[in-house]
Parts: C-alpha cells; sequence; structure tokens
C-alpha cells in the first residue's frame, strides 16, 4: 500500500497539474496513519498479539534547518534527526477478560536522538507513557530503536502494573 | 480533481510492479562498487575557466574561473539504505574544493544526501535548495536557503539562479503530495560565463524556453539522459537521451553534458544503455562529440580556457 501510495503522490505532485489539494495531502497522511504497527504482549505466563497507531499532536525537532515545531503532520527527517514529542497511541491487546475490552489509550512523551546518517539510518528514543485500560490505568517506560527512515523500529514498553501486559514489544511501521 | 485521482491510481498500479522489480534489482546487486582509476586529486586548474568534473549520477563539479560550485553532492556507498553505488565516486571526498554553493535539485535520495553533505560540510559555502525543501534538511555548519524560481542568490560572486523544471517533490514518497514544489533548476553566473544545470526533469518545453529567454548564452547544460525505462512511467517526470538533446537544442546552450545515469539502479535500464542511445541519437541528429561530451566517472573537462 505504502509503494502504490508513493506513486499516487508522485503522478498528483507534478506542478504543471497544478497545486496539490489540501486534501489529498490530508488523504496521504489518513492513510498512512491507519497502517497499524503489529505487538505482542507479555505477562502472567501468557502472550497476546495487539495492534498498535501512533498520532503525533506536537513535536518539536531540534534537527532540522527549518520549522522546529510541528503538529500531526510530522516528517521523518525531523523526528529521527533529534526531537521531543508528544504522542497518543491507540491500542488493542488481545486476551482481555470476558466483558471487558482489549483497547489502551496512551498518553505520553518520547525523546529521539539520531545515531547514523542524521537519523535516518539508525536513531534510537526513551519514553514514558501513561496509559488507561480496562484493568486500571498507569504509568509506562518505553526505548525504541527505528532505521530505514524510521519507517520501522523496534519498541518496548514496560508497565509493572499494566496487569498480564506487562512487557509490550511492538515492531513499528511508521510514516508521519 | 476526479481526474487526477483516476490517473493517479492508474499510474500507481502500474508503477507498484516497476518498484519492486528495482528493489529487487538493487537487494540482488552484492558488488563492490567498481573503482575508478586515477581520480583527480586537485581539480582547480589555473589555465581553466569553465570546467566540470563528474563525480557520478547528478554530482557534477564545476570550475568556474577561481571559484566551484557542486550540484546534488553524492558521496555516500548507498542511497536510500537499499540502493547501493555501481561505480565509486569520481572524487574523493578529500579532493573537494572550497565550494562557493552546493545546490539541490529536489529530495530524492539520489539528489539529497544528508551523509554525503556531512562529509563536505567544512567545505561548503552555502546550501541552495527548492522551494519547501529546507524544513526536510537537517542543520549542518553550513548556512541552508531555500530559493524561489527565477530569484537568484549570490555566494562569492558566483550568482545563481533556480529555475523551473519538471519532476516532483518529496523525500520518502508519499510526501510528495506535501512538498508538491521542492524541485529546481539551477543556473550558475561567473565572470560572463553560465552553466545550466536540469537536476532531474522531464522535457517541457516552455520550461526550457523560459530559461534560454532569460539566460540566452549558456555556455554549458548538464542535462539528464535517464532512466528509461518503463519510458511511459519515467515521460512525466524524466528525458530520455533523445530528449535531452531537445533540451540541449531549446536552451541553446554551446556544450551539453549528459548526467544522471549507470550510478545507481533506478529503472529497467541496462548498464551503459543510457550513453549508448544517446550516441544513436547524436548520430542521427549530426551531433558531435565536440559538443555533447560522454564523461567517464571522475573524468573532468574543459570547456573554455584563460587566453
Amino acid at each position: 500500500m505504502a509503494a502504490c501510495l508513493t506513486l499516487a503522490s508522485q503522478a498528483t505532485a507534478r506542478e504543471e497539474d497544478g497545486p496539490v489539494p489540501p486534501v489529498f495531502a490530508g488523504v496521504v497522511w489518513v492513510a498512512t496513519q491507519l497502517v497499524p504497527s503489529p505487538l505482542l504482549a507479555y505477562g502472567s505466563g501468557a502472550v497476546h498479539g495487539g495492534v498498535r497507531w501512533q498520532v503525533t499532536p506536537l513535536s518539536l525537532s531540534f534537527g532540522v534547518a527549518a520549522r522546529p515545531v510541528r503538529a500531526f503532520l510530522v516528517a521523518p527527517i525531523a523526528r529521527y534527526s533529534g526531537s521531543l514529542e508528544f504522542l497518543f497511541s491507540p491500542e488493542w491487546i488481545g486476551g482481555a477478560a470476558e466483558n471487558s475490552t482489549g483497547w489502551v489509550a496512551r498518553f505520553g512523551t518520547r525523546l529521539y536522538l539520531p545515531v547514523v546518517g542524521k537519523g535516518e539510518s539508525f536513531a534510537w528514543s526513551v519514553g514514558g507513557s501513561y496509559y488507561r485500560a480496562a484493568g486500571g490505568d498507569g504509568f509506562a517506560a518505553e526505548l525504541g530503536a527505528y532505521w530505514l527512515f524510521g519507517v520501522f523500529g523496534l519498541t518496548a514498553t514496560v508497565a509493572p502494573t499494566m496487569t498480564q501486559r506487562e512487557i509490550i514489544t511492538a515492531f513499528q511501521i511508521r510514516y508521519f | 480533481m476526479r481526474r487526477a485521482l483516476l490517473f493517479s491510481a492508474l499510474f500507481a498500479l502500474h508503477g507498484c510492479g516497476f518498484g519492486g522489480r528495482v528493489i529487487l534489482a538493487n537487494l540482488a546487486e552484492k558488488d563492490p562498487p567498481r573503482p575508478v582509476p586515477n581520480k583527480i586529486a586537485d581539480p582547480y586548474r589555473s589555465d581553466t575557466r569553465l570546467s566540470a568534473l563528474w563525480i557520478g549520477h547528478a554530482s557534477v563539479l564545476i570550475q568556474m574561473d577561481d571559484q566551484f560550485v557542486m550540484t546534488d553532492p553524492v558521496f555516500t556507498s548507498a542511497v536510500g539504505e537499499l540502493s547501493p553505488r555501481l561505480i565509486e565516486p569520481g572524487l574523493a571526498v578529500e579532493s573537494v574544493p572550497p565550494l562557493a554553493a552546493v545546490v539541490i535539485s529536489h529530495m530524492h535520495f539520489d539528489h539529497l544526501s544528508f551523509g554525503s553533505l556531512e562529509m563536505i560540510q567544512d567545505k561548503v559555502g552555502v546550501l541552495l535548495l527548492p522551494p519547501g525543501a529546507q524544513s526536510s534538511v537537517p542543520t549542518y555548519s553550513f548556512e541552508s536557503r531555500e530559493v524561489e524560481r527565477w530569484v537568484s542568490v549570490t555566494s562569492r560572486g558566483v550568482k545563481i539562479t533556480a529555475v523551473p523544471v519538471a519532476h516532483v517533490g518529496g523525500r520518502y514518497g508519499v510526501d510528495a503530495a506535501i512538498h508538491p514544489c521542492a524541485f529546481t533548476g539551477w543556473v550558475f553566473e561567473y565572470h560572463g560565463l553560465s552553466v545550466y544545470f536540469g537536476g532531474d526533469t522531464a522535457l517541457d518545453r516552455p520550461l526550457f524556453e523560459a530559461a534560454r529567454h532569460k539566460f540566452p548564452n549558456l555556455d554549458l547544460a548538464l542535462l539528464p539522459i535517464c532512466p528509461l525505462h518503463p519510458r511511459d512511467f519515467m515521460a512525466r517526470t524524466h528525458m530520455s537521451p533523445a530528449e535531452a538533446l531537445d533540451a540541449f537544442g531549446l536552451l541553446g546552450a554551446k556544450s551539453m553534458l549528459p548526467i544522471h545515469y549507470d550510478t545507481f539502479i533506478n529503472s529497467d535500464d541496462a548498464p551503459g544503455e543510457c550513453p549508448r542511445v544517446l550516441r544513436e541519437a547524436m548520430g542521427a541528429r549530426g551531433i558531435g562529440d565536440d559538443r555533447v561530451t560522454v564523461l567517464n566517472v571522475g573524468e573532468q573537462r574543459v570547456y573554455a580556457r584563460t587566453r
């Protein structure tokens, strides 16, 4: 889907066709945001699968030459060249008890630091979040590593009070 | 709008297969880059008014009297993480002279290389970017500026003007819709010399005619001649060798240096196909090597000497 979106974007982006309608840019953003990142949750001897989406209401980049403050539409280089972002992550994790829900809402901050190629080749992050789930709410700490322009990454989230989901590892697929 | 979306969908469906082929071809490329023998250690030539050294792809070092400028510098071993070089850069990083300016034609990985800019950052006077690109460029020790089309900037006496071309913006693909204007060509003027750099462009006759109107005495045009295939996919954004000769004629430049081929795998083109097709087109039109010179990577050609 990403490849096709890419090509569609390029087809629409030639200047001779006139300015790109903002709605098209919006469609691209929404479509990329909808791509879920698969995750595995561990706890109490059980492993459950799930998915995570990520939204960035605000990002403060200290690695780019212009426009350090961005909202929602955050270019990969602005994030991975060094930034502090405020995040919102809806998650769904399987294995919820009967009469309960697997949905989790997570709010937090994450600090990204570039390692190789101004962060395009490799970057890492450290963060913290507050979560709300059916079993209660609490705080979590997180570490992440990202490569291939940050489109792919691995994150590990630890929440000692999150029953049966104390550790969550996610294979992150992300664009904006 | 409806037509644009429909075209986009058809274009995307067609392009998906091509994109997969290019990725696979790059992943299959295991050989180290071919070495460039006898690289020039000191590109400055005191007897030269105008010269061009092809570093590879769209990277060219241009000497205009006592000043140097560089186009789309790429010195890294790969671009876009997945596309390895087929041949070494034609100039060692340590041999890069002080540069009045570095220009970027657009944000694609094979033209805007963050790692390469880091390698040469102590040599760069100013980095000039197409409109909308600066927000996607990391911070370096040198100044970077966006330049609107037909606007000129002067650095160390070299006047540099952004000129319109026909290509696409964006860096990562899907952001082309976010940066719809982030691509440009450039013209360098210094001491009565003028050089056109097309970056990456389709054949858009009015744009080349407009450039000729504004710069009627171009000494040299650096023009991309590939990628060629698949042609129906590429033609919207890239010139073929024959179209590059058309552009050369429209610009009215004295000489042409073909660029943008045989350095990375970004198409279905066979190695050596682009210069071969160019030579065939030159032969059919009676254009000699004295006007259009195909350089080897690392080769420097002098276009004007001091008297």
